[in-house]
Protein backbone atom coordinates (compact mmCIF):
# COMPACT_ATOMS: atom_id res chain seq x y z
CA UNK A 1 0.00 0.00 0.00
CA UNK A 2 3.13 2.44 0.69
CA UNK A 3 4.33 2.13 -2.96
CA UNK A 4 1.23 2.61 -4.07
CA UNK A 5 0.91 5.57 -2.41
CA UNK A 6 4.62 6.56 -3.04
CA UNK A 7 3.43 6.18 -6.80
CA UNK A 8 0.45 8.48 -6.67
CA UNK A 9 2.51 11.00 -4.64
CA UNK A 10 5.07 11.09 -7.43
CA UNK A 11 2.35 11.04 -10.09
CA UNK A 12 0.77 14.46 -8.36
CA UNK A 13 4.00 16.08 -8.04
CA UNK A 14 4.69 15.31 -11.73
CA UNK A 15 0.95 16.45 -12.44
CA UNK A 16 1.87 19.94 -10.43
CA UNK A 17 4.97 20.51 -12.67
CA UNK A 18 2.88 19.57 -15.85
CA UNK A 19 0.41 22.17 -15.00
CA UNK A 20 3.05 24.53 -13.97
CA UNK A 21 4.07 24.58 -17.67
CA UNK A 22 0.56 24.15 -19.02
CA UNK A 23 -0.28 27.59 -17.59
CA UNK A 24 3.18 29.57 -18.62
CA UNK A 25 1.37 28.35 -22.01
CA UNK A 26 -1.99 29.44 -20.95
CA UNK A 27 -1.53 33.23 -20.54
CA UNK A 28 1.18 32.81 -22.05
CA UNK A 29 5.15 33.95 -20.80
CA UNK A 30 7.37 32.22 -22.60
CA UNK A 31 9.97 33.60 -20.25
CA UNK A 32 8.84 31.75 -17.59
CA UNK A 33 8.09 29.16 -19.91
CA UNK A 34 11.99 28.63 -21.50
CA UNK A 35 13.11 28.19 -17.72
CA UNK A 36 11.43 24.64 -17.37
CA UNK A 37 13.54 23.91 -19.58
CA UNK A 38 17.18 22.30 -19.37
CA UNK A 39 20.36 23.94 -21.64
CA UNK A 40 19.86 21.24 -24.14
CA UNK A 41 16.29 21.33 -24.15
CA UNK A 42 14.02 20.82 -27.30
CA UNK A 43 10.11 21.18 -27.84
CA UNK A 44 8.74 18.66 -31.20
CA UNK A 45 5.70 19.22 -32.35
CA UNK A 46 5.79 15.88 -35.55
CA UNK A 47 4.07 16.43 -38.81
CA UNK A 48 3.16 13.21 -38.98
CA UNK A 49 1.94 9.81 -37.08
CA UNK A 50 4.88 8.02 -35.09
CA UNK A 51 7.46 10.02 -36.35
CA UNK A 52 10.69 9.20 -35.83
CA UNK A 53 13.06 11.37 -36.71
CA UNK A 54 12.78 15.41 -36.88
CA UNK A 55 15.98 16.42 -39.15
CA UNK A 56 15.31 14.12 -41.85
CA UNK A 57 11.16 14.80 -41.70
CA UNK A 58 9.40 17.75 -41.92
CA UNK A 59 7.59 19.11 -38.31
CA UNK A 60 5.39 21.84 -37.60
CA UNK A 61 7.99 22.42 -34.52
CA UNK A 62 11.34 21.53 -33.59
CA UNK A 63 13.25 24.00 -31.04
CA UNK A 64 15.93 23.97 -29.26
CA UNK A 65 17.01 26.33 -27.05
CA UNK A 66 18.48 28.70 -29.07
CA UNK A 67 14.87 28.28 -31.28
CA UNK A 68 13.34 28.99 -28.21
CA UNK A 69 15.15 32.22 -27.53
CA UNK A 70 14.34 33.69 -31.12
CA UNK A 71 10.81 33.21 -30.54
CA UNK A 72 10.69 34.38 -27.28
CA UNK A 73 11.80 37.49 -28.48
CA UNK A 74 9.56 37.32 -32.23
CA UNK A 75 6.35 36.53 -29.95
CA UNK A 76 6.60 40.13 -28.04
CA UNK A 77 7.98 41.85 -31.00
CA UNK A 78 6.09 44.86 -32.27
CA UNK A 79 5.90 44.53 -35.72
CA UNK A 80 5.34 40.78 -35.97
CA UNK A 81 2.09 41.21 -37.90
CA UNK A 82 0.77 37.63 -36.53
CA UNK A 83 1.57 38.51 -32.82
CA UNK A 84 -0.72 41.61 -33.28
CA UNK A 85 -3.50 39.16 -31.61
CA UNK A 86 -4.60 38.44 -28.29
CA UNK A 87 -3.39 34.44 -27.65
CA UNK A 88 -5.51 32.90 -24.76
CA UNK A 89 -5.09 29.23 -24.35
CA UNK A 90 -6.55 26.69 -21.94
CA UNK A 91 -4.64 23.47 -21.48
CA UNK A 92 -6.54 20.30 -19.48
CA UNK A 93 -3.92 17.53 -19.09
CA UNK A 94 -4.79 13.98 -17.92
CA UNK A 95 -4.36 10.19 -18.62
CA UNK A 96 -0.64 11.18 -16.68
CA UNK A 97 1.40 8.02 -16.72
CA UNK A 98 5.01 7.40 -15.62
CA UNK A 99 6.53 5.39 -19.08
CA UNK A 100 9.76 5.23 -17.75
CA UNK A 101 12.18 5.73 -14.95
CA UNK A 102 16.14 5.84 -14.75
CA UNK A 103 18.74 7.87 -12.23
CA UNK A 104 17.33 10.81 -12.49
CA UNK A 105 15.55 11.25 -15.28
CA UNK A 106 11.84 10.30 -16.10
CA UNK A 107 9.75 9.89 -19.02
CA UNK A 108 6.23 11.16 -18.23
CA UNK A 109 3.46 10.50 -21.22
CA UNK A 110 -0.03 12.36 -20.92
CA UNK A 111 -3.32 13.62 -23.04
CA UNK A 112 -4.08 17.35 -23.01
CA UNK A 113 -6.52 19.36 -24.92
CA UNK A 114 -5.74 22.89 -25.66
CA UNK A 115 -8.18 25.40 -26.39
CA UNK A 116 -6.51 28.03 -27.94
CA UNK A 117 -8.16 31.55 -28.66
CA UNK A 118 -6.26 33.93 -31.60
CA UNK A 119 -7.73 36.27 -33.91
CA UNK A 120 -11.04 35.70 -32.85
CA UNK A 121 -11.07 32.26 -33.66
CA UNK A 122 -10.95 29.31 -30.89
CA UNK A 123 -8.85 26.28 -32.07
CA UNK A 124 -9.16 22.91 -30.39
CA UNK A 125 -5.74 21.48 -30.87
CA UNK A 126 -5.83 17.65 -28.55
CA UNK A 127 -3.27 14.84 -28.73
CA UNK A 128 -0.24 13.33 -26.52
CA UNK A 129 2.28 14.73 -24.40
CA UNK A 130 5.88 12.86 -23.79
CA UNK A 131 7.76 14.90 -20.96
CA UNK A 132 11.36 13.72 -20.54
CA UNK A 133 12.36 15.12 -17.07
CA UNK A 134 15.08 15.27 -15.41
CA UNK A 135 16.01 15.93 -11.57
CA UNK A 136 18.16 19.15 -11.12
CA UNK A 137 18.43 20.50 -7.37
CA UNK A 138 15.27 18.79 -6.45
CA UNK A 139 13.09 20.86 -9.24
CA UNK A 140 12.05 19.00 -12.23
CA UNK A 141 13.47 20.55 -15.37
CA UNK A 142 12.07 19.49 -19.36
CA UNK A 143 14.98 17.90 -21.68
CA UNK A 144 12.60 17.15 -24.11
CA UNK A 145 8.75 17.78 -25.17
CA UNK A 146 7.16 16.01 -27.84
CA UNK A 147 3.78 17.11 -28.94
CA UNK A 148 1.45 14.54 -31.31
CA UNK A 149 -1.45 16.18 -31.84
CA UNK A 150 -3.96 13.70 -32.95
CA UNK A 151 -4.11 15.78 -36.69
CA UNK A 152 -0.72 16.47 -36.78
CA UNK A 153 -0.79 15.28 -40.90
CA UNK A 154 -3.86 17.68 -41.15
CA UNK A 155 -4.64 20.81 -42.56
CA UNK A 156 -3.63 23.82 -39.49
CA UNK A 157 -3.55 27.43 -39.89
CA UNK A 158 -1.22 29.62 -38.39
CA UNK A 159 -0.31 27.67 -35.03
CA UNK A 160 0.81 30.89 -33.43
CA UNK A 161 2.52 29.59 -30.33
CA UNK A 162 3.83 26.39 -28.77
CA UNK A 163 1.02 23.88 -27.69
CA UNK B 1 -23.73 39.39 -61.11
CA UNK B 2 -23.13 37.51 -64.25
CA UNK B 3 -19.74 38.06 -66.19
CA UNK B 4 -19.51 38.35 -69.89
CA UNK B 5 -16.45 38.98 -71.87
CA UNK B 6 -16.46 42.50 -71.91
CA UNK B 7 -17.08 43.29 -67.98
CA UNK B 8 -14.66 40.21 -67.65
CA UNK B 9 -12.23 42.56 -69.06
CA UNK B 10 -12.66 45.73 -67.63
CA UNK B 11 -11.49 43.67 -64.12
CA UNK B 12 -7.87 43.64 -65.15
CA UNK B 13 -5.90 46.72 -66.68
CA UNK B 14 -2.24 46.80 -66.95
CA UNK B 15 -1.77 48.79 -63.86
CA UNK B 16 -4.48 47.43 -61.99
CA UNK B 17 -6.66 45.16 -60.65
CA UNK B 18 -10.53 44.88 -59.77
CA UNK B 19 -11.57 43.94 -56.06
CA UNK B 20 -13.85 41.65 -57.37
CA UNK B 21 -11.26 39.25 -58.68
CA UNK B 22 -10.58 38.67 -55.19
CA UNK B 23 -13.42 38.84 -53.52
CA UNK B 24 -16.42 37.55 -55.88
CA UNK B 25 -17.66 33.73 -55.72
CA UNK B 26 -18.27 33.87 -59.75
CA UNK B 27 -14.93 34.54 -60.44
CA UNK B 28 -13.87 32.06 -58.32
CA UNK B 29 -16.13 29.37 -60.04
CA UNK B 30 -15.28 31.11 -63.62
CA UNK B 31 -10.93 30.71 -62.52
CA UNK B 32 -11.74 27.24 -61.60
CA UNK B 33 -13.24 26.52 -65.14
CA UNK B 34 -10.80 28.47 -67.13
CA UNK B 35 -7.67 29.03 -65.51
CA UNK B 36 -7.63 25.85 -63.59
CA UNK B 37 -9.54 24.39 -66.33
CA UNK B 38 -6.95 25.02 -68.91
CA UNK B 39 -3.56 25.08 -68.08
CA UNK B 40 -0.76 22.61 -67.00
CA UNK B 41 -1.55 22.10 -63.19
CA UNK B 42 0.91 20.15 -60.81
CA UNK B 43 -0.32 16.39 -60.40
CA UNK B 44 2.47 15.22 -58.51
CA UNK B 45 6.57 13.28 -58.74
CA UNK B 46 7.11 10.14 -60.45
CA UNK B 47 9.02 9.10 -57.32
CA UNK B 48 5.73 9.16 -55.26
CA UNK B 49 4.58 6.35 -57.29
CA UNK B 50 7.70 3.86 -57.87
CA UNK B 51 5.64 0.86 -58.00
CA UNK B 52 2.45 -0.04 -60.39
CA UNK B 53 -0.49 0.51 -57.96
CA UNK B 54 0.93 3.10 -56.17
CA UNK B 55 -1.46 6.13 -56.41
CA UNK B 56 -1.59 9.56 -55.00
CA UNK B 57 -4.91 11.76 -55.22
CA UNK B 58 -5.75 15.45 -55.42
CA UNK B 59 -8.23 18.32 -56.69
CA UNK B 60 -7.05 19.88 -59.50
CA UNK B 61 -9.04 23.03 -59.06
CA UNK B 62 -12.30 21.57 -58.02
CA UNK B 63 -12.06 17.80 -59.86
CA UNK B 64 -11.05 15.23 -58.02
CA UNK B 65 -8.25 13.11 -60.27
CA UNK B 66 -5.67 10.12 -59.26
CA UNK B 67 -2.23 9.61 -60.73
CA UNK B 68 -1.58 5.96 -60.52
CA UNK B 69 1.38 3.66 -62.27
CA UNK B 70 -0.15 0.75 -64.00
CA UNK B 71 1.31 -2.50 -64.86
CA UNK B 72 3.43 -1.78 -67.63
CA UNK B 73 5.21 1.45 -65.39
CA UNK B 74 3.38 4.07 -67.18
CA UNK B 75 1.72 7.07 -64.77
CA UNK B 76 -1.64 7.85 -65.69
CA UNK B 77 -3.86 10.98 -64.42
CA UNK B 78 -6.98 9.67 -64.60
CA UNK B 79 -10.62 11.36 -63.44
CA UNK B 80 -11.47 9.61 -59.57
CA UNK B 81 -14.84 8.54 -60.70
CA UNK B 82 -16.39 5.29 -60.75
CA UNK B 83 -18.12 5.04 -64.48
CA UNK B 84 -21.25 3.35 -62.85
CA UNK B 85 -22.52 6.15 -59.99
CA UNK B 86 -19.72 8.25 -59.79
CA UNK B 87 -18.25 7.66 -56.17
CA UNK B 88 -14.39 8.61 -55.92
CA UNK B 89 -12.83 5.40 -56.62
CA UNK B 90 -9.80 5.61 -53.93
CA UNK B 91 -9.75 8.34 -51.52
CA UNK B 92 -6.90 8.17 -49.34
CA UNK B 93 -3.94 10.62 -50.03
CA UNK B 94 -1.45 7.68 -51.41
CA UNK B 95 -1.68 3.90 -51.05
CA UNK B 96 -1.22 0.81 -53.64
CA UNK B 97 -3.88 -1.87 -55.08
CA UNK B 98 -3.89 -3.69 -57.50
CA UNK B 99 -6.75 -2.65 -59.38
CA UNK B 100 -9.91 -0.07 -58.78
CA UNK B 101 -12.83 -1.19 -57.34
CA UNK B 102 -15.62 1.15 -56.11
CA UNK B 103 -16.80 0.96 -52.53
CA UNK B 104 -20.42 1.40 -53.21
CA UNK B 105 -21.30 -1.70 -56.08
CA UNK B 106 -17.88 -3.14 -56.88
CA UNK B 107 -17.30 -2.32 -59.85
CA UNK B 108 -13.97 -2.92 -60.75
CA UNK B 109 -11.00 -1.19 -62.82
CA UNK B 110 -7.25 -1.96 -64.25
CA UNK B 111 -4.51 0.47 -63.09
CA UNK B 112 -5.04 2.26 -66.68
CA UNK B 113 -8.63 3.33 -65.90
CA UNK B 114 -10.11 0.15 -68.17
CA UNK B 115 -13.77 -1.27 -66.92
CA UNK B 116 -13.04 -4.78 -65.98
CA UNK B 117 -15.73 -6.07 -64.58
CA UNK B 118 -19.52 -5.59 -63.34
CA UNK B 119 -21.19 -7.32 -60.89
CA UNK B 120 -24.46 -9.24 -61.51
CA UNK B 121 -23.66 -8.38 -65.37
CA UNK B 122 -26.83 -9.99 -66.38
CA UNK B 123 -29.08 -7.13 -65.43
CA UNK B 124 -27.81 -5.22 -67.78
CA UNK B 125 -28.36 -7.52 -71.25
CA UNK B 126 -30.22 -6.02 -73.73
CA UNK B 127 -30.53 -2.76 -72.61
CA UNK B 128 -27.75 -0.92 -74.59
CA UNK B 129 -25.39 -1.06 -71.90
CA UNK B 130 -21.71 -1.99 -73.21
CA UNK B 131 -19.05 -2.91 -70.65
CA UNK B 132 -16.14 -2.34 -73.21
CA UNK B 133 -17.85 1.06 -74.53
CA UNK B 134 -14.90 3.66 -72.98
CA UNK B 135 -17.96 5.76 -71.84
CA UNK B 136 -18.11 3.92 -68.51
CA UNK B 137 -13.87 3.34 -67.62
CA UNK B 138 -12.72 5.90 -65.46
CA UNK B 139 -11.92 8.87 -67.62
CA UNK B 140 -8.17 9.84 -68.56
CA UNK B 141 -7.45 13.64 -68.08
CA UNK B 142 -7.31 15.62 -71.61
CA UNK B 143 -3.42 15.41 -71.43
CA UNK B 144 -0.55 14.61 -68.81
CA UNK B 145 2.88 14.55 -69.56
CA UNK B 146 5.97 15.33 -67.05
CA UNK B 147 9.33 16.91 -67.25
CA UNK B 148 12.50 15.47 -64.89
CA UNK B 149 9.55 13.87 -62.85
CA UNK B 150 7.09 15.85 -62.41
CA UNK B 151 3.86 15.58 -63.75
CA UNK B 152 1.73 18.21 -64.74
CA UNK B 153 -2.06 17.41 -66.41
CA UNK B 154 -4.83 19.29 -68.46
CA UNK B 155 -8.40 19.34 -68.63
CA UNK B 156 -7.89 20.94 -71.88
CA UNK B 157 -7.27 18.88 -75.25
CA UNK B 158 -6.17 21.80 -77.05
CA UNK B 159 -3.03 23.20 -74.70
CA UNK B 160 0.40 23.52 -76.36
CA UNK B 161 2.25 20.78 -75.15
CA UNK B 162 3.79 20.66 -71.95
CA UNK B 163 7.40 21.73 -72.65
CA UNK B 164 6.01 24.97 -74.36
CA UNK B 165 3.71 25.92 -71.90
CA UNK B 166 7.14 25.64 -69.68
CA UNK B 167 9.43 27.75 -71.58
CA UNK B 168 12.59 29.61 -70.47
CA UNK B 169 11.04 29.20 -67.31
CA UNK B 170 11.75 25.49 -67.50
CA UNK B 171 15.46 26.12 -66.61
CA UNK B 172 14.90 26.45 -63.06
CA UNK B 173 12.89 22.69 -62.62
CA UNK B 174 16.07 21.51 -64.70
CA UNK B 175 18.43 23.18 -62.56
CA UNK B 176 16.38 21.67 -59.40
CA UNK B 177 17.05 18.24 -60.91
CA UNK B 178 20.77 19.02 -62.10
CA UNK B 179 21.57 20.22 -58.12
CA UNK B 180 21.59 16.20 -57.55
CA UNK B 181 24.72 14.71 -58.65
CA UNK B 182 22.34 11.64 -60.74
CA UNK B 183 20.38 14.36 -61.80
CA UNK B 184 17.17 12.82 -60.03
CA UNK B 185 15.39 14.10 -57.43
CA UNK B 186 12.75 12.58 -55.03
CA UNK B 187 9.91 13.49 -52.66
CA UNK B 188 11.24 13.03 -49.07
CA UNK B 189 10.49 14.24 -45.79
CA UNK B 190 6.71 14.75 -45.36
CA UNK B 191 4.16 17.50 -46.24
CA UNK B 192 3.29 20.44 -44.67
CA UNK B 193 -0.57 21.58 -45.72
CA UNK B 194 -1.03 25.21 -44.77
CA UNK B 195 -4.74 26.61 -44.74
CA UNK B 196 -4.81 30.14 -45.99
CA UNK B 197 -7.87 32.51 -45.38
CA UNK B 198 -7.49 34.17 -48.12
CA UNK B 199 -7.84 33.89 -52.07
CA UNK B 200 -5.21 31.74 -53.74
CA UNK B 201 -3.67 34.68 -56.06
CA UNK B 202 -2.75 36.22 -53.03
CA UNK B 203 -0.36 33.66 -51.82
CA UNK B 204 1.23 33.64 -55.55
CA UNK B 205 1.02 37.33 -55.74
CA UNK B 206 3.58 37.02 -52.67
CA UNK B 207 6.26 35.14 -54.16
CA UNK B 208 8.21 37.96 -55.74
CA UNK B 209 6.73 40.66 -53.76
CA UNK B 210 10.46 41.59 -53.05
CA UNK B 211 8.81 44.88 -51.73
CA UNK B 212 7.49 43.34 -48.37
CA UNK B 213 10.67 40.90 -46.52
CA UNK B 214 11.95 43.90 -45.08
CA UNK B 215 8.42 45.11 -43.24
CA UNK B 216 6.50 41.85 -42.73
CA UNK B 217 9.79 39.57 -41.93
CA UNK B 218 11.64 42.45 -39.98
CA UNK B 219 10.36 41.03 -36.49
CA UNK B 220 12.15 37.83 -37.12
CA UNK B 221 15.16 38.56 -38.49
CA UNK B 222 15.01 41.37 -35.47
CA UNK B 223 14.74 38.56 -33.18
CA UNK B 224 17.04 36.31 -34.68
CA UNK B 225 19.57 38.78 -35.30
CA UNK B 226 19.69 40.12 -31.64
CA UNK B 227 19.86 37.08 -29.79
CA UNK B 228 22.89 35.62 -32.63
CA UNK B 229 24.74 38.98 -31.02
CA UNK B 230 24.65 37.37 -27.61
CA UNK B 231 26.37 34.24 -28.06
CA UNK B 232 29.98 33.79 -27.71
CA UNK B 233 31.59 34.16 -30.99
CA UNK B 234 33.52 30.54 -31.07
CA UNK B 235 29.69 29.37 -30.90
CA UNK B 236 29.08 26.75 -33.36
CA UNK B 237 27.86 27.23 -36.57
CA UNK B 238 23.97 26.97 -37.41
CA UNK B 239 22.25 26.69 -40.78
CA UNK B 240 19.64 29.34 -39.11
CA UNK B 241 21.77 32.04 -38.99
CA UNK B 242 22.61 31.51 -42.83
CA UNK B 243 18.69 31.25 -43.52
CA UNK B 244 16.47 33.76 -41.94
CA UNK B 245 18.78 36.89 -41.78
CA UNK B 246 18.43 36.99 -45.46
CA UNK B 247 14.48 37.54 -44.94
CA UNK B 248 15.63 41.60 -44.23
CA UNK B 249 17.66 42.07 -47.16
CA UNK B 250 17.66 45.48 -48.43
CA UNK B 251 15.51 47.02 -50.96
CA UNK B 252 18.99 47.59 -53.16
CA UNK B 253 19.54 43.91 -52.87
CA UNK B 254 16.16 42.93 -54.35
CA UNK B 255 16.45 44.82 -57.17
CA UNK B 256 19.87 43.77 -58.07
CA UNK B 257 18.48 40.35 -57.79
CA UNK B 258 15.92 41.31 -60.73
CA UNK B 259 12.79 39.43 -62.15
CA UNK B 260 11.99 37.61 -64.73
CA UNK B 261 8.84 36.79 -66.59
CA UNK B 262 7.55 34.52 -69.30
CA UNK B 263 4.55 33.63 -71.77
CA UNK B 264 1.85 31.81 -69.56
CA UNK B 265 2.38 33.65 -66.06
CA UNK B 266 5.47 32.02 -64.93
CA UNK B 267 8.05 33.90 -63.34
CA UNK B 268 11.60 33.80 -60.79
CA UNK B 269 13.55 36.37 -59.01
CA UNK B 270 17.02 36.04 -58.74
CA UNK B 271 19.34 34.17 -61.31
CA UNK B 272 22.74 35.17 -60.80
CA UNK B 273 21.47 35.93 -57.00
CA UNK B 274 19.17 35.69 -54.42
CA UNK B 275 18.65 35.49 -50.91
CA UNK B 276 19.81 31.92 -50.89
CA UNK B 277 23.00 32.45 -52.73
CA UNK B 278 25.43 32.69 -49.52
CA UNK B 279 24.31 29.18 -48.09
CA UNK B 280 27.91 27.33 -47.30
CA UNK B 281 28.19 24.53 -49.44
CA UNK B 282 29.32 20.49 -48.03
CA UNK B 283 32.60 19.59 -49.20
CA UNK B 284 31.05 16.22 -49.80
CA UNK B 285 28.35 17.58 -52.18
CA UNK B 286 30.56 19.87 -53.99
CA UNK B 287 33.25 16.43 -54.17
CA UNK B 288 30.03 14.47 -55.06
CA UNK B 289 28.93 16.84 -57.89
CA UNK B 290 32.43 17.68 -59.33
CA UNK B 291 32.90 14.16 -60.01
CA UNK B 292 29.14 13.89 -62.38
CA UNK B 293 29.54 17.01 -64.16
CA UNK B 294 32.95 18.31 -64.42
CA UNK B 295 33.84 21.76 -62.47
CA UNK B 296 32.55 24.22 -64.49
CA UNK B 297 29.18 22.68 -65.19
CA UNK B 298 29.42 22.19 -61.27
CA UNK B 299 29.69 26.21 -61.30
CA UNK B 300 27.12 26.75 -63.82
CA UNK B 301 24.62 25.00 -61.88
CA UNK B 302 24.95 26.01 -58.40
CA UNK B 303 25.41 29.55 -59.22
CA UNK B 304 22.08 29.83 -61.15
CA UNK B 305 20.45 30.98 -57.83
CA UNK B 306 17.15 31.75 -58.29
CA UNK B 307 14.45 32.87 -55.38
CA UNK B 308 11.01 31.73 -56.03
CA UNK B 309 10.05 30.24 -59.16
CA UNK B 310 5.97 30.13 -60.04
CA UNK B 311 4.49 27.88 -62.82
CA UNK B 312 1.27 29.47 -63.06
CA UNK B 313 -1.25 28.99 -61.60
CA UNK B 314 -0.69 25.45 -59.20
CA UNK B 315 3.52 25.08 -58.78
CA UNK B 316 5.96 27.49 -57.09
CA UNK B 317 9.29 26.05 -56.55
CA UNK B 318 12.91 26.49 -55.04
CA UNK B 319 15.52 25.23 -56.77
CA UNK B 320 18.25 26.76 -54.47
CA UNK B 321 16.29 24.70 -51.75
CA UNK B 322 14.84 21.30 -53.33
CA UNK B 323 11.13 22.71 -51.66
CA UNK B 324 7.91 23.32 -53.29
CA UNK B 325 4.80 24.90 -52.30
CA UNK B 326 1.72 23.95 -54.07
CA UNK B 327 -1.36 26.18 -54.47
CA UNK B 328 -4.82 24.34 -53.70
CA UNK B 329 -7.79 26.59 -54.12
CA UNK B 330 -10.91 25.74 -51.96
CA UNK B 331 -13.32 28.64 -51.94
CA UNK B 332 -13.14 32.61 -52.86
CA UNK B 333 -11.40 33.30 -49.86
CA UNK B 334 -9.81 30.23 -48.94
CA UNK B 335 -6.80 27.48 -50.40
CA UNK B 336 -4.44 25.06 -48.96
CA UNK B 337 -0.73 25.12 -49.66
CA UNK B 338 1.41 22.33 -49.30
CA UNK B 339 5.05 22.05 -48.75
CA UNK B 340 6.77 19.28 -50.04
CA UNK B 341 10.68 18.27 -49.86
CA UNK B 342 12.83 17.06 -51.93
CA UNK B 343 16.47 14.55 -51.37
CA UNK B 344 18.55 14.78 -54.47
CA UNK B 345 19.68 11.83 -55.75
CA UNK B 346 23.55 11.00 -55.13
CA UNK B 347 23.89 14.00 -52.55
CA UNK B 348 24.43 13.63 -48.80
CA UNK B 349 21.96 13.96 -45.85
CA UNK B 350 22.76 17.44 -44.84
CA UNK B 351 20.58 18.33 -48.64
CA UNK B 352 17.86 17.27 -47.56
CA UNK B 353 18.24 18.06 -43.45
CA UNK B 354 18.59 21.84 -44.93
CA UNK B 355 15.51 21.62 -47.32
CA UNK B 356 13.74 20.42 -43.84
CA UNK B 357 15.13 22.85 -41.69
CA UNK B 358 14.26 25.63 -44.45
CA UNK B 359 10.43 24.97 -44.63
CA UNK B 360 10.06 24.23 -41.14
CA UNK B 361 11.63 27.83 -40.33
CA UNK B 362 9.87 29.44 -43.30
CA UNK B 363 7.11 27.71 -44.30
CA UNK B 364 5.66 25.76 -41.69
CA UNK B 365 2.29 26.45 -39.69
CA UNK B 366 4.30 26.86 -36.72
CA UNK B 367 7.09 28.88 -38.07
CA UNK B 368 8.01 32.32 -37.36
CA UNK B 369 7.65 33.84 -41.33
CA UNK B 370 4.68 32.04 -42.37
CA UNK B 371 2.31 33.37 -40.07
CA UNK B 372 3.29 36.84 -40.76
CA UNK B 373 2.83 36.53 -44.52
CA UNK B 374 -0.82 34.94 -44.07
CA UNK B 375 -1.10 37.73 -41.43
CA UNK B 376 -0.95 40.19 -44.81
CA UNK B 377 -3.46 37.89 -46.72
CA UNK B 378 -6.32 37.63 -44.85
CA UNK B 379 -6.21 41.59 -43.62
CA UNK B 380 -5.94 41.86 -47.45
CA UNK B 381 -9.25 39.49 -48.16
CA UNK B 382 -11.17 41.26 -45.31
CA UNK B 383 -9.76 44.69 -46.69
CA UNK B 384 -11.25 44.15 -49.68
CA UNK B 385 -14.63 44.25 -48.73
CA UNK B 386 -14.64 48.04 -48.36
CA UNK B 387 -15.72 50.00 -51.26
CA UNK B 388 -13.47 52.51 -50.53
CA UNK B 389 -11.53 51.60 -53.57
CA UNK B 390 -12.50 49.08 -56.25
CA UNK B 391 -9.01 48.46 -57.09
CA UNK B 392 -6.01 46.91 -56.37
CA UNK B 393 -2.72 48.63 -57.98
CA UNK B 394 0.17 47.29 -59.57
CA UNK B 395 2.43 49.96 -61.21
CA UNK B 396 5.75 49.55 -59.80
CA UNK B 397 8.12 50.19 -62.72
CA UNK B 398 5.07 50.08 -65.38
CA UNK B 399 5.89 50.44 -68.81
CA UNK B 400 9.66 49.55 -67.99
CA UNK B 401 10.17 45.21 -68.42
CA UNK B 402 12.19 44.77 -70.76
CA UNK B 403 11.36 42.33 -73.78
CA UNK B 404 13.85 39.83 -74.56
CA UNK B 405 12.04 37.79 -77.19
CA UNK B 406 11.05 35.01 -75.05
CA UNK B 407 10.88 36.67 -71.70
CA UNK B 408 10.77 39.99 -69.97
CA UNK B 409 13.22 41.41 -67.12
CA UNK B 410 13.15 43.93 -64.88
CA UNK B 411 14.61 45.48 -61.40
CA UNK B 412 13.45 42.52 -58.81
CA UNK B 413 11.54 45.19 -56.49
CA UNK B 414 8.85 46.00 -59.97
CA UNK B 415 5.57 44.46 -60.38
CA UNK B 416 6.51 42.47 -63.37
CA UNK B 417 5.71 39.34 -61.49
CA UNK B 418 2.19 40.45 -61.00
CA UNK B 419 1.98 42.20 -64.92
CA UNK B 420 2.91 38.64 -65.93
CA UNK B 421 0.68 36.66 -63.63
CA UNK B 422 -2.36 38.86 -65.02
CA UNK B 423 -1.34 38.78 -68.51
CA UNK B 424 -1.92 35.01 -68.37
CA UNK B 425 -5.44 35.46 -66.49
CA UNK B 426 -6.83 37.14 -68.77
CA UNK B 427 -5.52 34.98 -71.77
CA UNK B 428 -7.36 31.79 -69.70
CA UNK B 429 -10.50 33.64 -68.59
CA UNK B 430 -10.57 35.96 -71.95
CA UNK B 431 -9.01 34.11 -74.66
CA UNK B 432 -6.13 36.73 -75.10
CA UNK B 433 -3.04 35.57 -76.56
CA UNK B 434 -0.05 34.98 -73.82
Amino acid sequence: MTDRNDYLNRIRTIEEFLYEEASYLDRPDLDKWIELYTEDGTYWMPATEDQEDPVNHISLFYDDRVMMEIRRRNFVHPRAASKDYTVRCSHIISNVRIEEESDGGLIVTSNFQCVMYYHDKQTLYAGRYRHELVDIDGQYKIRHKRVDLINCDGVHGSIIIYV
Amino acid sequence: MSYNESTLDGLVTPTKIHRSVYTDPEIFDLEMERVWGKAWIFIGHESQVPEPGDYTTLNLGKVPVVMVRDKEHKVHVLHNRCGHKGAKLVDKRCGRIGGFRCCYHGWTYRLDGKLLGVPNIKGYEGTGFDKDDPQYSMQKLARYDSHRGFVFATLDADAPNLRTWLGGAGDVLDNLCDRSPEGEVEVAGGILRYEHDCNWKMFIENLNDTMHPMIVHRSVVDAANEYIKTLPEDSPHRDEAEIIPPFGASYENFEATGITGFRYGHHYDGGKSSIHADYSVDPDYETAMIASYGKERTREILTFNTHNTLYYPSLTIKSAIQNIRIVRPVAVDKCVIETWSFRLKGAPDSLLQRTILYSRLINSNGSMVGPDDHTAYFRMQEGLRSQASDWVEMHRNYGTDKDLGDRWTNTGTSDLDMRSQYGAWRHYMLGEAS
